[in-house]
């Protein structure tokens, strides 16, 4: 026993002698290995072998007289000559082999060193067919350098050209204010927005490789050559545009007359759909455009009331000015690089964006000097000329200006075609919500005006036939409002079926709070107050008409995000899972 | 000064060329590259073989000061002739994530993973193994090894493991994608030899894939396809209508496994109609006259019953096959992850010997392989067979490798590992203790995952050596190990033609990470055994080492000089035995002159009863589940290809099913609506892809979902062990609308 103890013992402290004498060339090893881990010199063995090799051929200095390495494989690919007078270059897509491995997308990324998750092409899948004979096809897209660019008809600051050229439609990144509005009028979702630089990119067909004879980063990528470069004609453009045979699932190629082929020797079977076809997802919100809308369109509203009757002093004209500045404070917000801001008027020409901006521009001024004439009609008296603007004429034009600003708003949406935001139907929800707001706010400011200057039976009579007109006007914007879901009953799974769906499913709850505050705040409320507004009980009146106010905001506000969230955009098909943006 | 005022004035206004356009400017990139961004503009390049599959592409490392700052694919590498797949593109990406493990981490009193230095790291490993070993025998500690690491890591991590630490069971995840094909090559061939080089794809005439969808899988070798000049018949055997069943032109939409039935039925209908090859059967096969015996009984009447393919179909098939100059068969992961895949393998090597495909241009039996390396891990890995594809119960091939590596034979183990499946079977009676797992993701990838924490949490000691430190598997580990990856360290992978091509170290290890290779020198030394290898000094040195365990096997390579001839010849196939020249960009098939590597130089005809489906369908589990690659951004468990925000976008991040119309009709499932697919096993909530791809009676969902291998049965093929991942009953139900 006592050996073994002894045994056991002298063992131990063997052992830890062992492990000490382990332990400390372990150390070393460890920081042996971790110098060698950092080491990257073996590599410049092999690098260097490589780059004698390029160099044995040309050095790199001459390599631009060189073609590439990889040009014996797309040199077929892309036009031998540069396209000349009613002619331009465009993608031509063999549908035929391409077979969905999506290396284009990467290419793009890698070849033009694009920001994490960028990429200027994407790829989508059409499925249908039957059950013997099932079909599936990816589709690869890009931009489509169209005829008629919807990204550079809309641009507010001419920071798209199209080259008369090549017809490349370019993006031009430091002239970019970020409104990204082009992202709303381009059908195919090819400007993407950068949150880091606050600027859209896009495709610009590797313009610059094409003009040395080298083939796009797509055009390279491609393991089955399915993507090429072609000189089109614009004329044989416009004849195919005419059509509706573009691509299945597509936009219509009458919007915007996109160049790309898309071509195929195999039957397409009718019932062909985007793999995200029925894959319903919230659009983004916008919530500076959404804040900006309604407080526009409540500023004008409440312009357009009081220019109806002088019975409206200078506390509501401020209050609606205040609202109208507001507006455009967030409007801005929503720029990438508002510091650019001033640039927006340069697309007048092509732009309902620059229109908008330009109507708003002018009337936040008038709207000012308007509230200033009401506020201090003596200083006006004296100065000569100046006294003209104490009429009811600059009311008007407060109102006028401020009504063809909604318009321009209107015309901004609705070149976007998409259903949901078609002329009618934003006519109505803009003009409407300028009509509830700008009633509910006369109904509180006409109350505090009247509690502060306890003037009494005219008041109460004024708000009495306001709060009627509230009414009226809440009802008929919530019933129109309500139209859309007759569309899901729908046998076509069509885009405002899907506005519907969603406003139902997953967006149920903005459409609870829409409905639900526009009813109390445009109908309830001013109902109470039609039944009890008595003169001699302001502080309640003025209570019950601001939380009118209120509730209309909010309603209006929820119904405006509805807007922009619900609303199905035309686009590429997608694949599965793939998310509407 | 005034001028240049009112320039800015005037760029304030329009501004043409500011930074924001400047960071897209292009220029030549120099090296035959053209043009590069110009931000990105190398100033060396050098070539690497991509780590994610097995196609072995050949990318160019662009380097700025010896580091790697973007890739593209090398133009003169005879594999992938200038192109990439959406993950070689982007195989730098993920080595830039935040879960890449930085430090060592322990599993503290608290039971949290908490970070700790190597020398703590590498004792604890030796003390806690060796304990175990102690108190429970060398065996009761395993390890799991992986097709993603260079043979040289493989080799060395097998020798450390069986010959130094004296473990006995030790697999690789490559037992997940290849064992059926190695075991089907072995007893036809003589030797684990997949015969083919890429340029067969341009040469066939007639190309038959197999539970195939290179499109999807492996687009390079679609891409050769592409090149094929002789105008070739396509033929797609999957149950469904794939991107590659959809550019063939046939698609043969067989019941899901089948496949055995529909070959033995192929095999008869040609020999009855004399469609053979008779001088070559003579010549160079054994059995073929039982073989014939056997499918006799497969007529036609049966196998268009039994297949569900109609007998206008099969003749039109076997045809096919017939008129073909050329015919060329290639399967992949719906063959190998089957109950019965070795011998639907041996059935589509016997169609090839019948009719005397193989060894001539555009021919062929061939298996694609899955893994990066998974060949590699084949003849390397010490795993299955002994170092160099070498047989551990026999005593000539131990003491050869003994002799080879200057050890003591009797380190060598004289019986052979246990396979994955009876490791976790280990695991679950107790018999294993201690398990350490390398470069792969066993609690993702594992078939019946549900099991698979569990089993985990029954071991005494579970260490993870990974690049990302948050897995699923490191998630369960007491020591995670961080591991250098792919572009930060140097060896050697073999890919499906049997290409041995270089990969190179041009990226810096994130924090403490080290090479695999570092790892095991370190265990080794802390072990007590590092005299052993200490000729194993560097992943080169050690390639020399697999040189001489090489020597005299079919796989020889010691014609190759070294890592500078890999370089400039752009990888080389093995075989190649000292003295034989070789070009470089060659590319070379096996079996020319008919000669198979059994004794007697002839193949064999292998052949059986087909087996029933070991989880048929039932009323309450009425659909069959087939699993599969989702798309050509994905990889496996997604621990890498997740981290690319480009690859991102390219698949659907919330799990789907493809159901047909009809079934989706009658359950009330909606497109594009949540159901729950549930097996006997799990469920999994899952958005409907309604789409005639997959026939009814079908599902489909794509394997990269964490919880897919909660639905997958447990049934393995005899002869290979490989997990059958594509047979599983299940029910389908909506879930209501989301």
């Amino acid at each position: 026993m006592e050996s073994v103890v002894d045994g056991s013992v002298f063992t131990g402290a063997q052992e830890t002698e062992k492990k000490n004498k382990v332990a400390l060339p372990l150390l070393g090893k460890i920081q042996q290995a971790q110098r060698s881990q950092a080491d990257l010199t073996a590599v410049e063995r092999f690098a260097r072998v490589h780059e004698q090799q390029s160099k044995s051929s040309g050095s790199p200095a001459s390599s631009t007289q060189q073609p590439p390495a990889q040009a014996r494989y797309y040199r077929n690919l892309i036009p031998l000559t540069k396209p000349g007078a009613g002619e331009q270059y465009a993608f031509e897509v063999d549908l035929d082999v391409c077979t969905g491995c999506k290396a284009c997308v990467t290419a793009c990324h890698r070849m033009n060193g694009l920001e994490d998750g960028e990429a200027w092409r994407s790829v989508g899948l059409l499925h249908g067919g039957t059950s013997s004979e099932p079909v599936q096809q990816t589709v690869t897209t890009a931009c489509h350098h169209c005829l008629d660019p919807a990204c550079m008809n809309g641009c507010p600051v001419g920071a798209y050209e199209k080259s008369s050229e090549t017809g490349i439609v370019k993006h031009l990144d430091d002239q970019c204010i970020g409104c990204q509005y082009c992202m709303l009028t381009c059908p195919y979702e090819v400007p993407q927005f950068s949150e880091r630089k606050g600027i859209v990119r896009k495709c610009d067909m590797c313009s610059d490789r094409l003009a040395e004879g080298e083939a796009p980063a797509c055009v390279q990528a491609c393991p089955n050559e399915a993507i090429s470069i072609r000189v089109v004609s614009t004329q044989s453009v416009l004849e195919d545009a005419q059509g509706d045979s573009f691509l299945p699932g597509a936009p219509s190629p009458g919007i915007t007359a996109p160049t790309t082929t898309y071509k195929t020797n195999k039957p397409q079977p009718k019932n062909l759909l985007p793999a995200d076809f029925f894959s319903v997802r919230p659009a983004h919100t916008h919530r500076p455009l959404v804040i900006m809308l309604v407080l526009t369109q409540l500023s004008v509203g409440a312009f357009c009331v009081q220019s109806l009757s002088a019975a409206f002093g200078p506390l509501h004209a401020w209050v609606a000015l205040g609202t109208g500045l507001l507006a455009l404070a967030a409007s801005v917000l929503h720029l990438g690089r508002p510091q650019y801001a001033f640039r927006a008027f340069i697309g007048l020409r092509t732009s309902w964006l620059s229109r908008e901006i330009i109507a708003f521009g002018m009337f936040a001024p008038l709207a000012a000097a308007y509230a200033l004439t009401l506020w201090k009609p003596e200083w006006f008296g004296d100065i000569p000329f100046a006294a003209a603007l104490l009429g009811p004429e600059l009311g008007f034009a407060v109102a006028g200006v401020g009504l063809l600003g909604v318009f321009c708003s209107v015309m901004l949406y609705h070149v976007t075609r998409r259903v949901f935001w078609s002329a009618g139907r934003t006519a109505f929800r803009f003009y409407m919500t300028a009509a509830v707001l700008g009633i509910a706010t006369t109904v509180c400011t006409t109350a505090i005006t009247a509690a502060w200057t306890s003037s009494e039976a005219s008041a109460a009579a004024l708000i009495r036939q306001l709060g009627a007109a509230l009414m009226l006007a809440t009802a008929i914007k919530l019933a129109g409002d309500a139209t859309l879901f007759l569309h899901l009953r729908d046998k076509q799974f069509g885009d405002l079926k899907r506005s519907a769906v969603l406003m139902t499913g997953e967006l149920w709850r903005w459409t609870f709070f829409r409905f639900a505050a526009g009813a109390i705040g445009g109908v309830l409320v001013p109902g109470a107050l039609l039944l009890s507004a008595t003169p001699t009980q302001w502080p309640p009146v003025v209570a019950a008409s601001a939380a009118s106010l209120v509730f209309c905001l909010i309603g209006e506000i929820f119904e405006r995000s509805l807007f922009f969230a619900a609303v199905s955009a035309p686009r590429m098909p997608g694949t599965i899972g793939s998310a509407a943006r | 000064m005034s001028s240049s005022i009112l320039e800015r004035a005037k760029t304030l206004l329009r501004d043409p060329s500011g930074v924001l356009t400047q960071d897209l400017v292009r220029s030549p990139g120099g090296f035959g590259l053209g043009q590069v961004p110009t931000k990105l503009k190398p100033d060396a390049v050098t070539t690497s073989v991509c780590g994610f599959c097995s196609t072995g592409c050949g990318l160019d490392i662009h380097l700025r000061e010896g580091r790697a700052i973007s890739l593209s694919p090398a133009t003169d590498y005879p594999v992938n002739l200038g192109i990439a797949c959406p993950k070689g593109w982007e195989a730098l990406t993920p080595l830039e994530s935040e879960d890449r493990a930085t430090a060592p981490l322990m599993r503290d009193a608290r039971g949290k993973l908490a970070e700790t230095d190597w020398e703590t790291a590498i004792q604890t490993f030796v003390d806690r193994m060796k304990a175990i070993q102690s108190e429970h025998g060398k065996d009761s500690v395993a390890f799991i090894s992986t097709g993603q690491i260079p043979s040289e890591e493989m080799a060395l991590l097998g020798a450390l493991a069986k010959f130094g630490m004296g473990m006995v069971h030790g697999d690789g995840n490559t037992r997940q994608c290849m064992a059926t094909a190695v075991v089907a090559y072995k007893q036809a061939f003589g030797f684990d030899a997949p015969p083919y080089t890429y340029k067969d794809f341009e040469e066939s005439d007639v190309l038959v894939f197999v539970g195939a969808n290179p499109c999807i899988a492996h687009p390079i070798m679609w891409e050769r396809v592409c090149k094929n000049q002789r105008n070739p018949k396509i033929i797609v055997i999957d149950p469904r209508r794939t991107e590659t069943a959809m550019a063939a032109a046939l698609h043969v939409p067989l019941r899901p496994k089948s496949d055995l039935r529909l070959f033995y039925g192929l095999a008869n209908l040609l020999i009855e109609r004399e469609w053979i090859d008779r001088e070559f059967i003579e010549a160079h096969t054994l059995g073929f006259e039982e073989f014939r015996r056997h499918v006799a009984r497969f007529t036609l009447e049966t196998t268009a019953q039994d297949t569900g393919i109609a007998a206008e179909q099969l003749e039109q098939l076997a045809s096919a096959i017939h008129q073909g100059q050329r015919v060329s068969f290639w399967w992949t992961m719906g063959v190998n992850q089957s109950h019965e895949g070795v011998r639907v393998a041996q059935s589509i090597i016997n169609l090839a010997l019948i009719t005397g495909n193989i060894g001539k241009p555009g021919t062929g039996a061939n298996s694609i392989t899955g893994q990066c390396n998974a060949m590699g891990s084949r003849l390397f890995s010490n795993t299955t067979n002994l170092l160099g594809g070498h047989d551990f119960t026999n005593v000539a091939h131990r003491n050869k490798i003994a002799d080879v590596l200057g050890i003591d034979a009797t380190v060598i183990p004289d019986r052979n590992s246990w396979a994955y499946d009876q490791i976790m079977e280990g695991v679950h009676r107790g018999t294993i203790k201690g398990l350490w797992i390398i470069a792969t993701n066993t609690a993702h990838s594992w078939i019946n995952q549900a099991d698979v924490p569990d089993l985990l949490g029954k071991l005494d000691f579970l260490v993870v050596q990974d690049m990302y430190r948050n897995t699923e598997t490191a998630e369960h580990a007491d020591l995670v190990l961080p591991a250098a990856g792919w572009a930060e360290k140097d060896g050697t992978f073999i890919n499906s033609e049997r290409r041995i091509g270089l990969i190179k170290k041009v990226a810096r290890a994130p924090g403490d990470a080290l090479a695999d290779f570092h790892i095991f020198k370190l265990i080794a030394e802390a072990w007590g055994c590092g005299a052993m290898f200490e000729r194993w000094e560097s992943p080169e040195a050690v390639f020399e080492i697999l040189k001489s365990v090489s020597a005299g096997q079919p796989c020889d390579i010691t014609g190759i000089e070294g890592y500078e001839m890999l370089e400039s010849h752009r990888g080389i196939q093995w075989p190649l035995p000292k003295g034989q020249p070789v070009k470089p960009r060659s590319e070379r098939r096996l079996f020319a002159n008919g000669r198979f590597f059994h004794a007697d130089g002839k193949a064999r005809f292998l052949f059986e009863e087909p087996q029933a489906l070991p989880e048929p369908t039932s009323r309450r589990y009425p659909f069959l589940l087939l699993t599969g690659r989702g798309s050509s951004s994905q990889w496996h468990t997604q621990t890498r290809t997740s981290k690319s925000a480009v690859l991102r976008k390219l698949y659907a991040e919330e799990p789907y099913v493809e159901i047909s119309p009809d079934d989706a009709d009658r359950l009330g499932i909606q497109p594009h609506s949540w159901v729950t697919v549930r097996s006997p096993r799990g469920s999994l909530k899952a958005r409907a892809f309604v789409t005639r791809v997959v026939r009814p009676g079908q599902v489909f969902v794509p394997m990269h979902y964490a919880k897919t291998n909660q639905l997958t049965f447990p049934a393995f093929d005899p002869y290979s062990r490989q997990p059958a991942y594509k047979a599983a009953s299940v029910s389908v139900e909506p879930l209501g609308r989301a």
